[in-house]
């Protein structure tokens, strides 16, 4: 429960200026000149483009010109991890949403009403629309071939199979598993799938481009800044110091906005027309962007005859639609995030993306997550209930403890597991009035998060004592900012107010790799702290300077330097230093993979951990299931900014009782069902539990500021099986398909009875 | 040619007489050629709450009403509920108690609070819940938003025993 003791002067900035509707999004943002552009879909599912007529549309009085793929095939094709990508549909479409034509008007209304008139015509092709069509024998294929791009966003690339659809496969293990199986008292095997789910993200996609000569201008909600200017400045052979790119308040993203999106094409509509052009999509276009990845899993369990695991196999399959993105990562991470907190001396994984003829997967919130921890959480209980043993129990014998490995290519757990399901377990939530014990499941995850150690950032210590931090993190609601600006307030001993974090503009902000995968408070927040570091030492130089004193007699006090008889201020320093009464000092830091002796270079930098407990209530005559109570905890190492902390795993948690209960992205043979906001529905505020405990375990030991981890990507892991696990201890019945609709409980309870 | 109709209404307390087209929405209207920016565009369904307004002091989608349709009545958006100085209680609570993060659903949950709180000072938990169904949030997962509206409604009634 959060405890408001802060007073207004410390609160983060960002949330005054957004409760006054002050904050600037880019919806908000207009550039003299701009056009407006209207993108026209495919209503087809897999097809030939035959001709497109833009013929009426152009006649209508306001368009300016209308962007079709002929215009931009000479630009040739993008993407992060595999290069499949044209700008805008070119000779064929690979899904229903995908661009076809861009209609630039002097108004959106106009750019919207002559959409219609574009007409276009198709041949349909064979289509494959879910993972095991893709597969099949015959299968159409989405791409005749893959052009791996190794190490471009993540280390590594992609590894396709070639004549297939099969974009990525991942292979890990270790030790014998066909050994341990041999001579396992028991092998338990099950199945899951996992639906596509939408990010929506209440602003949807909206970019403005400004293509002027050899120079392009980008504002966006992007959560990489940095990979958008690197592809943009690839596809159109642009400078990386040409291109940049700014982003105001993003109106949330987990994911959705993070690599490229919409940006090449928005580039192209202005590259064409010579104009600034902004294309604001729906939230129904956001729906037909990208969604995050279904799977189909098979696990299997070995134990010995005491309940310990001799080995561990997954196969998982991911459903990664069209076009690749980072489904690649998402795939790979799926493998390593179904491995769980367990001692496993024996291991099989491999986990395959696959193209599919449906809107393109995409990273979102704990990448490969909520896929993996729901098949083997759920599988965990199975694997207890098949032995004889209750599931806490089950888990606390086999959990690797703090220093342990889980695999010997990743680094030691760096947290006790078992404390957490401790804390979950005796939260006070459970002690309240009408509980019932029997009614509660639980699941664990421990996930590496692949952040990158790659980071800089600039502060700037100014004569009047206000300090300015520039970093490419993007502020979309996580309290980045305010992050940094905190880590430099207290290294360099000034005042929280004092110091400014400045937008997201790659002009101003040095290198970094993106916003995503928990890793700014880490990352970034050790370049902040660095660069305020070498602000700090160059004030000291100039003191020890001037002054004639030992560097090391000084410190930073509020408002200036304390020589230890005395203290001198900012204005003090700089004027007698440069003679005038200006000036300031730029600190510089970065963290590189080869930063603090090499410590930051293993993965993953810290494990996300989080363990939840839910308890439910079914309507055994609906099948709709109520979770009245629910408890939640992470290893968060260090809290910074406690409400903010506690945020956003409420908000993870949420989205997971979304994830669990109710939201798919549906498909019947590649025809998108529900992809708008009526059709498709996220939590409301009833819909999440009314009594919720937000546990964040503090002991100081992360590689952050101040022992700080990563944070707000574990919380959503364990909410589907831990209400799966209580669906199964208490009514029975195991569901092994997501969401778990009333429909499904329903029939399930039917069929038990 | 668009036919174009007289209106004229109250936005924040100030009188705007103007002619718009007759299909003119009123969020394109204010934050189109009125110029105020602080309602937020999302759905465009009616169905999120975002671009909620007060008409005559009751919460609308602004996104779904017709400008045509707010003539001769009152319009209240988010600068109209902002003091010229610092925040109100509403704003307040929110900012204390975390109850945003992107911000972008903010404005119209402000609405619908400020809007709340006028109709009923102290609502009970469940009439908090019901009346922000309509709001969604997919940041925060709404603990925090419902602590802080929980939080004036407490404020509240020891004012009044007070």
């Amino acid at each position: 429960m959060s405890n408001p003791t802060d007073s207004m002067s410390s609160v983060r900035p960002d949330l005054i200026e957004k409760v006054t509707g002050r904050a600037e999004y880019i919806t908000d943002l207009v550039v003299p000149g701009m056009l407006h552009g209207f993108v026209v879909r495919s209503p087809v599912v897999h097809a030939r483009i035959v001709s497109i007529d833009t013929t009426a549309a152009r006649l209508i009085e306001g368009v300016v010109d209308v962007l079709v793929g002929a215009d931009v095939a000479s630009f040739g094709r993008w993407g992060v991890v595999l290069k499949d990508r044209p700008i805008i549909a070119i000779d064929r479409v690979r899904y229903v949403g995908e661009p076809v034509a861009v209609v630039i008007a002097e108004t959106v209304e106009i750019a919207e009403n002559a959409a219609e008139l574009v007409d276009v015509e198709y041949e349909e092709l064979p289509r494959a629309t879910t993972i095991r069509e893709a597969l099949a024998d015959g299968a159409p294929l989405i791409h005749e071939r893959h052009e791996n791009l190794e190490d471009f966003y993540f280390k590594g690339g992609a590894r396709p199979t070639q004549n297939s659809n099969v974009f990525h496969t991942y292979r890990s293990s270790v030790g014998d598993v066909d050994a341990a199986e041999a001579i396992a008292a028991h092998v338990h095997e099950d199945s899951f799938t996992f639906p596509a789910i939408s990010h929506f993200a209440m602003e949807p996609h909206t970019v403005i481009a400004d293509f002027q000569g050899d120079a392009l201008t980008i504002w966006a909600g992007a959560q990489t800044p940095t990979a958008v200017q690197k592809v943009l400045s690839r596809l159109f052979g642009l400078q990386l110091a040409k291109i940049r790119v700014v982003v105001p308040f993003v109106g949330g993203g987990f994911g959705g906005k993070a690599s490229v999106k919409i940006e090449p094409l928005v580039a192209a509509a202005s590259w064409k027309v010579r104009r600034p052009v902004r294309v604001a999509q729906s939230i129904s276009d956001s729906m037909l962007t990208c969604r995050r990845l279904g799977a189909e899993i098979t696990i299997r369990t070995a134990v010995d005859a005491k309940g310990r695991i001799l080995a561990k196999t997954a196969k998982l399959l991911l459903d990664g639609g069209a076009y690749s993105d980072t489904g690649s990562a998402v795939a790979t991470k799926s493998a390593n995030r179904i491995m769980g907190p367990y001692v496993m001396p024996n291991l099989r994984l491999e986990a395959s993306a696959v193209y599919t003829n449906t809107v393109p997967g995409a990273a979102f919130r704990s990448i490969g997550g909520p896929q993996a921890v729901w098949a083997k959480e759920s599988h965990m209980d199975n694997v207890a209930a098949a032995i004889g043993m209750d599931p806490v129990e089950f888990r606390l014998i086999n959990m690797a403890g703090r220093g342990e490995r889980t695999r010997p290519d990743l680094r030691p757990l760096d947290m006790d597991m078992s404390e957490l399901v401790g804390r979950v377990t005796q939260s006070p939530v459970f002690e309240t009035q009408g509980s019932n014990r029997r009614a509660r499941g639980l699941a664990v995850a421990a996930t590496d998060p692949a952040n990158t150690p790659i980071a800089n950032a600039i502060v700037r210590l100014k004569i009047d004592g206000s300090v300015s931090v520039s970093v490419s993190s993007i502020e979309v609601g996580q309290g980045a900012h305010a992050t940094m600006a905190r880590v430099a307030a207290q290294t360099l001993q000034q005042r929280f107010s004092a110091v400014t974090t400045l937008r997201t503009d790659t002009d101003i902000a040095p290198y970094d790799w993106g916003t995503g995968a928990s890793r700014s408070t880490v990352v970034v927040g050790l370049s902040v702290e660095s660069a305020a570091l070498d602000a700090a030492d160059q004030i000291f130089d100039m003191v020890a300077d001037v002054w004639e004193l030992p560097k090391d007699s000084l410190t930073l006090v509020e408002g200036g330097v304390s020589t230890g008889s005395e203290v001198l201020t900012f204005h003090q320093i700089f004027h007698r230093a440069l003679g005038v009464d200006s000036g300031e000092v730029v600190g510089r830091g970065g963290i590189t993979p080869r930063s603090k002796k090499g410590a930051l270079a293993e993965s993953p930098l810290f494990w996300e951990t989080s363990a939840g407990l839910a308890e439910i209530v079914v309507d055994e005559d609906t099948g709709q299931i109520h979770v009245p109570r629910y408890a939640s905890a992470a290893d968060v190492g260090r809290v910074i900014n406690r409400v903010a902390a506690e945020g956003q795993d409420e908000g993870a948690a949420a989205m997971g009782f979304g994830h669990a209960l109710f939201e798919e992205l549906e498909f019947d043979d590649g025809q998108p069902v529900n992809a708008t906001p009526i059709d498709y529905t996220i939590p409301r505020i009833t819909d999440v539990p009314p009594v919720f405990d937000t546990i964040l375990v503090e002991n100081g030991d992360g590689p952050g500021p101040g022992g700080a981890k990563g944070m707000g990507e574990g919380a959503i892991l364990p909410v589907a099986p831990a209400i799966a696990n209580a669906l199964f201890s208490t009514y029975g019945i195991r569901i092994t398909d997501l969401p778990m609709t009333p429909e499904k409980v329903w029939r399930a309870l039917q069929k038990r009875k | 040619m668009t036919h174009m109709l007289p209106i004229s209404f109250s936005l924040n307390g100030q009188t705007v007489s103007m002619e718009v087209a007759a299909h003119t929405l009123l969020i394109d209207l204010v934050r189109g050629r009125l110029g105020l920016k602080g309602t937020k565009r999302s759905c465009d369904m009616e169905v999120c709450g975002a671009c909620t307004m007060l008409l005559d002091g009751d919460p609308i989608s602004s996104c779904t009403t017709l400008a045509v349709d707010v003539d001769q009545r009152e319009v209240t958006t988010i600068e109209g509920v902002t003091p010229p100085d610092g925040l109100s209680r509403v704003q307040k609570a929110f900012v204390l108690h975390g109850g945003l993060q992107c911000g972008f659903c903010t404005p119209g949950f402000i609405m619908a609070v400020t809007a709340l709180l006028k109709a009923n000072p102290h609502p009970t938990d469940d009439e908090i819940r019901h009346y922000l169904h309509g709001n969604l949030c997919r940041c925060t997962g709404y603990v925090k938003i419902f602590e802080a509206v929980k939080s004036l409604a407490i404020e509240h009634v020891s004012e009044d025993a007070a």
